[in-house]
């Protein structure tokens, strides 16, 4: 890659991205921008309808069409159900549709038109079925099921299942009950949250093509390996003969992740046996991926001494599966320690239920459940100081969690920096400020995992010494991969320009878990950095023998292998390189072992997926000051000022991009970004104008403070996660906001400006 | 589909004579195009080249002649309509994205005949007359005439707005157009209204016009409000535009929500404007310059 | 003169003229990502929202997916592909860079487009100004900061 070289009067360049120059010269490429000679357009015909039984189902007129190269439904793929945690799923429709969104067929043909002509003509008749969208009702013993035949599908060991509840969950610590009763302050709140969409600017594309017995897949997906995985699994195909390749990837925040078109795509190619490609359209991203952010009901209460010290919680949670579970499974869990928070409560009681409705599939979008759960908790937390006369932030620094101290789950923390986030943020928002009586400033704390996962690289260094890394890990935006050359670079000695980097091909590189779980550059940097300690070895070997010294005496920096105490005593690694490529190649591998979960003391979990313990717990906390039109409900955000403890931060610029990305999320989830549905469980707003993504205009001032701890059992020099953490408490600081100004908190998620105006009313009211 | 692309009006109504539908920026018709609103008409004549229809110049009375090829970008940035039809200039300036508004004409907007248009209502209160022209002459309308329903109007299939006719300002007048919006850009409204107002000498409320946006199957205007204080004609309007508005409920907003908003819409217009006719100076679009819409930076 | 569009028509992408034929009712960004081959301009939404298909049309930007091809006949398109000086990043686009403004990279055509365009006729804006003028694209990376930081220090730099 080069780099254009500063201005000399400009400050050097900080972290310059290695893909950054084919992005803002329009050179890079994305799936959509591939083609192959002799591509066939795809299209998909979806049920349209919720719930409903197929009584007929009919393709002919369609295959029969000219330019129509082939149609496929149930009848032409392996009978294959999947999904990673209750095995719900077919590739299409086969008996029953239970989603908008389901596909029932898929075409192939010379022009997209052509193909969506086609789509068209498929006659399909329905039998309607009740339709469930309601969680609660979803969950009543007699509710319609809406997988009839759920006591028969497969699913992992640990998922707790009962008909509508696809996977329960629950927490319990101590004796939340006895010690409620025994309270001299409880406070119960429900909050309900709406659903709502990741909305990645890319809206998907798959091109597949065969050769022979083996099929390459172009895809914008954030898990090439899963999307792999998928395809294997569905078309019954060994995994060296499915090649994933992930072009330029426009965004994903979570909605990309899973295996989604790939096989369908790659099905409709083997049929066809031309290369075949399908671009979504905007519609289309909306209404069929199973990855939208789940709506949630939650119920908490809380039980206090009079000084405001938290000595019980018990809650209740439903969270909307819709149709199908994918990967949503460990959701329950997940929500559950969202909705216990990060705080010592010595009796918990939680439970969760991820309900089936025939609503579009949730699956893991940016923090999945904790953006919900932490609006919902925190707007409770300020409910809880108010009922003892405490101010907010200093109920949350007598409760919240600390270095030692034990969270909800039975966790003992090594060293972590929440208080510190909740001291940090504060002032910098400058909190206790006076402010005009339409104005306040709302605090959240919020928590995170790192997901600790196995992951590999290679690395090598050419005989000109110019060096490639070849990782299995997936760049979706963030610039995690991008960071993978500055810790090869610190290895060796070297730049990190020196680098170019190999990313996103399934059969060139070592597994990765792709961009998800904010775990790229926790555990592939572990994998880098360990690749790289190989050639440094090497290195230091070659110098010692150049050089005439002891390996051990070799230090690696500028460029250069020398022997410490003896700068004359030099070697670039460049002519060392040179001399490997005589002989022993310079080529590192590594994979690092992951660090295990922490210990839990004095808890117990039903269907307990691993989320009760948090490796390396991200903390952050977010004062959000916003002002409010007491007329017309609307809120507007001023200013946002955040705190993380994210351990050690590797790359500042990237760091603080997922931080104001994060917020801006945030803040559209808080105010204009709910999905609404009819009385079918069909989307209302699936179009960019109806659901409100925030705007340069609307965007505030984001101030960041990282906290930085370097953490122990963790990524590379004490690193966690971060992509996620940002997304986790903007929310619910502004529905703090809110509900400062307003005397009392609104309920519901998106807090939109009618729903403001509601919660106004109802004040009014009283 | 042929496509004209017309540099002169007679071009232009000859080819309308002949059947063509007349498109300029295209961003309506293309994207519900696309959308399966309507297809694309069989033959278009592009009206967007013909100068004579993107000029703006005063007209005899001391009023204005905005070209009807002109876009938003260009009336939100007059310096003529700023000062003098302000309402108009704050309506523009709101209209979709820079993109959307140095491509989109207010020929365009009011011919759409939506009722969520945001240059509508400012239309209404100034009195202005549409221009529309066609083989066999030109006729001028004023625009509860020109519009008769959602994206209706009652303009010939061979008549093309040619340019909108502004009365001359009285003295000590001033004009705002306001919307509810979610968010600072890329909005439609969810309700909106412009006032006109002008002052006596000493300050208070002479005469007063007011127009609503999204209420109702069109635009439409206020009846029934009268002189007085400031205070009293803005409460005034703020109840007459919740009472007279005919809202509905859809996914933007319920009706019981939009009446609400439409009358403190109403009534900050009212207030708006009468400032602007003091002599104070409120930037364009009022939505950005006061209240709620100010840029965050800005606020504290 | 008035002219008479059929399928036969030439534009001009970045001073080169593309003889292409198309049907008249195609937009303006299939025209151009798939008869002319540039695939900088991106498609998000198809409805006018998102702001990744901006190109300029005479220097204005225009979203390409709600214009009609035909129309641009006789108007100097400029594409993403067009903003290089030669072999050199566009200031913008080496700010953008430099700034961090830039993540997925899947608006930052688009992005670049519209504040080639603001930076042309508001050689100094005011941030509120920068705002308002990246208001019709949107992205969902980077939480705009250090987009407008780049396009501030562009303007500062000229």
């Amino acid at each position: 890659m080069t780099v254009t070289e500063p201005h000399p009067a400009r400050p050097a360049p900080r972290f310059v991205r290695a893909d950054g120059p084919d992005k803002v010269t329009g050179s890079g490429r994305y799936t959509a921008d591939l083609s192959l000679t002799g591509v066939l357009a795809a299209k998909f015909r979806y049920a349209d309808v919720s719930h409903a039984r197929i009584t007929r189902l009919d393709v002919s007129a369609a295959r029969a069409m000219p330019g129509v190269m082939s149609v496929l439904t149930a009848a032409d793929v392996p009978d294959v159900r999947f999904g990673p945690f209750v095995q719900d799923r077919t590739l299409f429709a086969t008996d029953v549709v239970r989603f908008e969104g389901e596909i029932i067929a898929a075409v192939a043909a010379t022009t997209a038109e052509i193909a969506q002509r086609a789509a068209d003509a498929i006659v399909v008749e329905f039998e309607p079925l009740p339709v469930v969208t309601d969680l609660e009702a979803s969950l009543a013993t007699d509710a319609p099921l809406v997988h009839g035949d759920w006591a028969d599908y497969g699913s992992a060991e640990v998922v707790v299942r009962d008909r509508n509840d696809a996977s329960f969950s629950s927490i319990t610590k101590g004796d939340a009950a006895a010690a409620m009763a025994g309270a001299d302050v409880v406070v119960s709140s429900r909050y309900v949250a709406d659903g709502c969409h990741a909305a990645p600017i890319e809206p998907r594309a798959v091109l597949a093509q065969w050769e022979g017995d083996k099929v390459t897949i172009w895809t914008s997906t954030q898990v090439p390996f899963d999307a792999r995985a998928g395809v294997c699994e569905t078309l019954k195909l060994p995994a060296n003969r499915v090649r994933i390749i992930v072009p330029h990837l426009g965004g994903g925040f979570g909605g990309k992740c899973g295996f989604h078109y790939e096989a369908h795509i790659a099905a409709l190619a083997r049929a066809a046996k031309r290369p075949v490609r399908l671009v979504f359209s905007r519609r289309e991203e909306f209404l069929a991926p199973d990855r939208r952010r789940e709506g949630m009901i939650i119920d908490i209460t809380t039980g206090m001494r009079t000084d405001g010290t938290i000595i019980a919680r018990s809650g209740w949670i439903a969270i909307d599966n819709g149709a199908y579970t994918a990967d949503a499974g460990f959701f329950s869990q997940l929500a559950a320690m969202h909705v216990a928070g990060p705080y010592r409560v010595p009796n918990v009681s939680i439970e969760a239920h991820l309900v089936y409705t025939n609503h579009q599939p949730s699956g893991s979008v940016r923090a999945p459940t904790a953006p919900q759960a932490c609006w919902a908790l925190e707007s409770h937390t300020d409910e809880l100081a108010k009922a003892v006369g405490l101010e907010p932030v200093a109920f949350r620094k007598l409760n919240a969690v600390d270095t030692g101290a034990e969270g909800p789950s039975g966790q003992t923390y090594d060293e972590i920096g929440l208080q510190q986030c909740i001291d940090a943020a504060t002032a910098n928002a400058g909190y206790g400020q006076e402010l005009p009586d339409d104005e306040a400033i709302g605090v959240a704390i919020g928590w995170w995992p790192s997901f600790s996962v196995p992951s590999g690289a290679y690395v090598k260094i050419d005989g000109d010494g110019s060096g490639q890394i070849i990782t299995g890990a997936q760049e979706c935006g963030t610039g995690a991969v991008m960071t993978l050359r500055q810790l090869a670079a610190d290895e060796l000695g070297m730049a990190a320009e020196d680098f170019q980097l190999v990313y996103q091909d399934t059969s060139v590189a070592p597994y990765d878990m792709g961009a998800t779980g904010s775990q790229t550059l926790f555990n592939n940097g572990r994998a880098v950095v360990n690749a790289a300690g190989q050639i440094a070895e090497q290195l230091r070997k070659l110098a010692a023998d150049h050089l005439e010294a002891s390996p051990d005496d070799i230090v690696l920096a500028d460029g250069h292998a020398s022997v410490a105490g003896t700068p004359t005593a030099t070697v670039s690694i460049a002519e060392l390189a040179g001399i490997a490529s005589g002989g022993e190649l310079l080529i590192g591998h590594g994979s690092g072992q992951p660090p295990g979960p922490p210990p839990l003391v004095g808890s117990t979990c039903v269907g307990d997926l691993g989320m009760a313990a948090f490796v390396a717990p991200q903390f952050s906390c977010h004062a959000v000051r916003v002002k409010l039109d007491r007329d017309t409900g609307v809120a507007r955000v001023l200013a946002v000022s955040t705190a993380h403890d994210s351990g050690t931060i590797i790359n500042e610029l990237g760091a603080l991009g997922q931080v104001e990305g994060g917020v801006l999320m945030g803040i559209g989830q808080a105010l204009t970004e709910g999905t609404t549905y009819d009385d079918q469980g069909k989307q209302r707003n699936a179009a960019m104008l109806e659901y409100k993504l925030q705007t340069c205009a609307d965007a505030p001032p984001i101030n960041t403070h990282f906290v930085q701890i370097a953490t122990p059992d963790a990524g590379p020099r004490g690193a966690k996660g971060l992509a996620e953490a940002p997304n986790v408490a903007t929310a619910a600081a502004i529905s703090n906001a809110l509900a400062a100004i307003i005397g009392r908190p609104v309920r519901r998620l998106p807090m939109t400006a009618e729903r403001v105006w509601e919660t106004l009313n109802e004040e009014a009211a009283r | 589909m042929s496509l004209l692309i017309a540099t002169t009006l007679d071009d232009a109504l000859a080819a309308l004579a002949a059947g063509a539908r007349p498109i300029a920026g295209g961003t309506d018709l293309v994207v519900g195009a696309r959308h399966g609103k309507a297809p694309l008409p069989a033959s278009l004549v592009a009206i967007d080249r013909i100068e004579s229809l993107r000029t703006v110049g005063r007209s005899a009375d001391g009023g204005l002649v905005i070209g009807a090829g002109v876009s938003h970008h260009t009336i939100e940035t007059d310096s003529t309509i700023g000062a003098e039809w302000s309402a108009l200039a704050d309506a523009s300036a709101l209209v979709g994205s820079p993109a959307t508004r140095h491509v989109g004409t207010l020929g365009g907007n009011v011919m759409n005949g939506s009722p969520a248009m945001d240059t509508g209502a400012p239309l209404v209160v100034f009195g202005a007359e549409a221009e529309l022209a066609s083989g066999s002459g030109s006729r001028r309308v004023d625009m509860a005439t020109l519009w008769v329903g959602p994206g209706r109007t009652s303009a010939a299939a061979d008549e093309l707005c040619v340019a909108i006719h502004l009365p001359a300002r009285a003295p000590r007048s001033g004009s705002a157009y306001l919307r509810l919006e979610y968010r600072r850009a890329m909005e439609i409204a969810v309700v909106g209204a412009a006032a006109s107002v002008t002052l006596t000498a000493d300050g208070a409320v002479d005469s007063v016009r007011v127009a609503l946006t999204a209420v109702a199957a069109t635009i439409v205007e206020v009846t029934g409000l009268t002189g007085g204080s400031v205070a009293d004609v803005a409460a005034a309007a703020e109840a007459a535009a919740a009472d007279q508005a005919t809202p509905i409920s859809d996914l933007r907003a319920s009706d019981r929500y939009r009446r609400h908003c439409i009358g403190v819409m109403a009534r900050r217009a009212v207030e708006a404007a009468a400032r602007r006719a003091s002599g104070e100076t409120i930037a364009i679009p009022v939505n950005r310059a006061v209240g709620i819409g100010m840029a965050a930076g800005a606020a504290s | 003169m008035s002219e008479s569009i059929d399928r036969d028509l030439t534009l001009s992408v970045n001073g080169i003229a593309y003889p292409v034929s198309v049907d008249t009712s195609r937009n303006l960004l299939s025209v151009i990502r798939t008869e002319i081959g540039l695939t900088g301009t991106k498609e998000g939404c198809d409805d006018c929202e998102c702001g990744a298909c901006m190109v300029l049309l005479d220097g204005q930007p225009v979203n390409s997916c709600s214009y009609l091809a035909a129309q641009a006949v006789g108007r100097e398109i400029t594409t993403i592909e067009g903003v290089m000086d030669g072999q050199e990043l566009h200031p913008l686009q080496r700010n953008l860079l430099e700034e961090g403004g830039v993540q997925c990279g899947f608006c930052t055509p688009g992005m670049i487009m519209s504040a080639t365009a603001l930076l042309a006729r508001t050689p100094s804006p005011s941030d509120e100004e920068i705002r308002i003028g990246l208001s019709g694209n949107l992205c969902r990376c980077t939480g705009y900061a250090k987009i407008i930081a780049a396009v501030r220090r562009t303007a500062d730099e000229s």
